[in-house]
């Protein structure tokens, strides 16, 4: 588990500490204990767990969102909702007399704040995803799986793109939608001249790179190794190979930097556009799109060639081969 | 006796800087945590940058963390990519000044078990193809897949590397078409089929001769002398064991002991330790015999049944089903031209 985030949070690690320190020390230290045959044990589970699941949700809170505004209101409520769950727990084994009796007629009163505190968070929490949403938009569709994001690129995967295929092939008939494959030439090379650690920026950064190039109904998901996928809603061929051509250009164009110093790496890349077809399987879909780009690269072999590391005046080399592929 | 050129799963013989390295390197570029990958292993952080040497039981348990570890599908795929050549020194400098594509296969073959001690290869050629036929050498059981993944990929990779262009395999699996066929498609290309017989790897024969990107007879035979000093064994266990049975195929459980100078209760407390009954290894050694005579040399029934000495057809028959799953006549169809 990743604690990273923990150290962020002191004052409102504090303010948990707070709220747990402050219920027990009054409930225990204002009555008396109960005899043993007075224990309910079964309202001391119930209300036990109760308890302790607020303390674990306030954990969880910690240790998956960074501080600001929406975090602290929720962890606010939540530590006013442990609050009275702790008088509540306390109060099964001990009893009040004439002025401590007040504090179980006042125990609910917190509970009740701290629901309202988080209503509001929750609404903040809200608005805050509708912003995120708009962040991740070229990189997610109608379908939220975190479990399928890539590590590398922080793309959805391939698995992704099927359920999203999927579905745009299932809603409209005939389907309107067009298919691009992208790959960069030559990224073995690259790898085995500059290390897998900055193979593995290069692809992260071009993942931007292309997210930059789409516009907002696209999607762009990792396909497997240094070959991506995009998904274009509405497009035709001719609009589709058009886009795939501008993002060729962009990346052709980036003066990728391995070393510290200012020498650049050029990069190329090939692709192959599909569109779909009544009746058309997914399977079928990516086949066809993935047999066309690797014909496309057989047809146009590169040799493997050394990179020749360019100071950035000399700008990209090798821009005039075109590297489109069509029916 | 004749049978003592082998290792065990738990023998110590492969460089930890090999294969080892490699995995605890991708792990790291993943984020894993390096105490869970060692977890069972009983390799340790520093063993990885000494001569130290590791035995193949633990490399397994190696590849069952990393695969358990590691976010995605791709683990294996990138993982045989960076195998070569930096991994093998002096056989990576035999294989780049390789002549062609048949003199590399000619190394591969002297000195796998060098470059891949768990699986056993067998080269075959029919008028068309020439065949790798490729069975578990050591007892992987479930990291089969993971293995095979593993060195199809780096076949794939350093050929390129060593011929400059790619040669289209063919490869056929033993286990189901994989969720991630992706993987397979972008790092083995498109001729894939799985849920097959046995495994093995295909190409067309003029392939073979393909010329080697810096061919040098001098400093080829430089570096295999110095493969030559690496004191591995030849053969895995479970190969060596089915490399017996195939030579005389009328020996039973006693005669192969005695081969390898063992006590029959030893013998089979050795074959239990590999994950394998002795009746299990004799029908895979039928089994390869059946599937290279019918599916890649395509003999009739007649003739095939002869060649493994099965006095009657029906018999014969049965014995193919119930080895692969499949009739004579139907195994001799799968081979798709």
């Amino acid at each position: 588990m990743n604690l990273s985030l923990l150290a962020h949070h002191q004052r409102l690690f504090s303010v948990t500490c707070a709220s747990l320190a402050l219920s027990l020390s009054l409930s225990i230290g204002l009555g008396e204990a109960k005899t043993i045959a007075e224990i309910s044990w079964l309202d001391i589970i119930g209300e036990g767990s109760v308890a302790l699941l607020s303390l674990l949700w306030i954990f969880f809170l910690l240790v998956s969102r960074p501080p600001g505004r929406v975090t602290s209101a929720l962890v606010l409520g939540l530590s006013c909702f442990l609050f009275s769950a702790n008088l509540d727990l306390v109060d099964e084994v001990m009893s009040y007399h004439n002025a401590a009796s007040v504090l179980s007629m006042i125990e609910s009163i917190p509970a009740a704040l701290g629901m309202l505190i988080m209503s509001y968070a929750l609404y903040q929490w809200h608005k805050e995803q509708l912003v995120l949403n708009k962040q991740l938009q070229k990189r997610e569709s109608a379908l939220r799986e975190h479990h399928q994001v890539d590590f590398i690129t922080a793309l959805y995967s391939a698995e992704y793109m099927r359920t999203q295929i999927d579905s745009a092939l299932n809603n409209n008939q005939p389907p309107e939608f067009s298919v691009v494959m992208l790959d960069i030439d030559d990224f073995d090379g690259f790898n085995r001249q500059f290390g897998h650690d900055q193979g593995d920026r290069l692809l992260r950064e071009l993942s931007d790179l292309i997210l930059m190039n789409l516009r907002a109904t696209d999607l762009a998901c990792r396909y497997a190794g240094d070959r991506f996928i995009l998904l274009f809603p509405n497009t035709d061929l001719a609009t589709a190979e058009k886009i795939a051509g501008q993002i060729k250009t962009a990346i052709a164009n980036i003066a990728f930097k391995p070393s510290p110093s200012a020498e650049s790496v050029y990069h190329q890349l090939s692709f192959a556009v599909e569109t779909a077809i009544s009746g058309d399987a997914t399977e079928n879909l990516l086949h066809r799109v993935s047999r066309r780009l690797e014909k496309f690269k057989q047809r146009t072999k590169q040799p493997i060639h050394q990179y020749t590391l360019s100071s950035s005046a000399n700008g990209p080399n090798g821009l005039k081969h075109d590297g489109n592929s069509h029916g | 006796m004749a049978e003592s050129d082998f290792y065990s799963i738990d023998d110590k013989v492969i460089p930890a800087y090999q294969l080892a390295a490699s995995i605890l390197d991708f792990c790291r570029s993943r984020g894993v945590n390096k105490h869970k990958l060692l977890r069972g292993t009983g390799i340790f952080d520093e063993d990885l940058v000494s001569d130290k040497t590791l035995s193949c039981q633990q490399l397994l348990q190696l590849m069952k963390n990393a695969e358990s570890l590691t976010p995605g599908h791709d683990c294996t795929f990138l993982l045989g990519k960076r195998l070569f050549p930096g991994s093998y020194g002096a056989i990576s400098n035999a294989l780049m000044h390789t002549r062609n594509l048949t003199d590399g296969f000619r190394i591969l073959a002297s000195n796998r078990s060098q470059i891949c001690p768990f699986l056993d290869l067998k080269h075959y050629s029919s008028q068309q193809h020439h065949y790798v036929l490729i069975t578990d050498a050591i007892g992987s059981q479930e990291q089969f897949k993971f293995i095979a993944e593993l060195y199809c990929t780096a076949l794939v990779s350093s050929v390129k590397l060593i011929l400059g262009q790619r040669i289209p395999f063919e490869f056929n699996f033993p286990f189901p078409r994989p969720k991630y066929i992706q993987e397979y498609e972008v790092h083995l290309g498109h001729r894939l089929n799985f849920s097959q017989p046995t495994m093995s790897i295909r190409l067309q024969k003029k392939w073979l001769d393909t010329f080697g990107l810096n061919p040098s007879d001098r400093l080829k035979h430089h570096a295999l002398r110095q493969c030559k000093q690496a004191l591995m064994p030849k053969k895995g266990f479970v190969e060596a064991v089915r490399w017996t049975l195939g030579k005389h195929a009328e020996y039973g459980l006693q005669n192969v002991a005695e081969q390898f100078s063992m006590s029959p209760a030893t013998f089979k407390r050795k074959l239990k330790q590999h994950g394998y009954h002795f009746q299990q290894i004799h029908d895979e050694v039928g089994k390869q015999q059946a599937i290279y005579l019918l599916q890649m040399q395509q003999l009739s029934n007649e003739e095939t049944a002869h060649l493994m000495q099965f006095s009657d057809i029906p018999n014969f028959r049965r014995s193919v089903k119930r080895w692969t799953g499949l009739t004579p006549s139907q195994l001799r169809m799968t081979i798709h031209n």
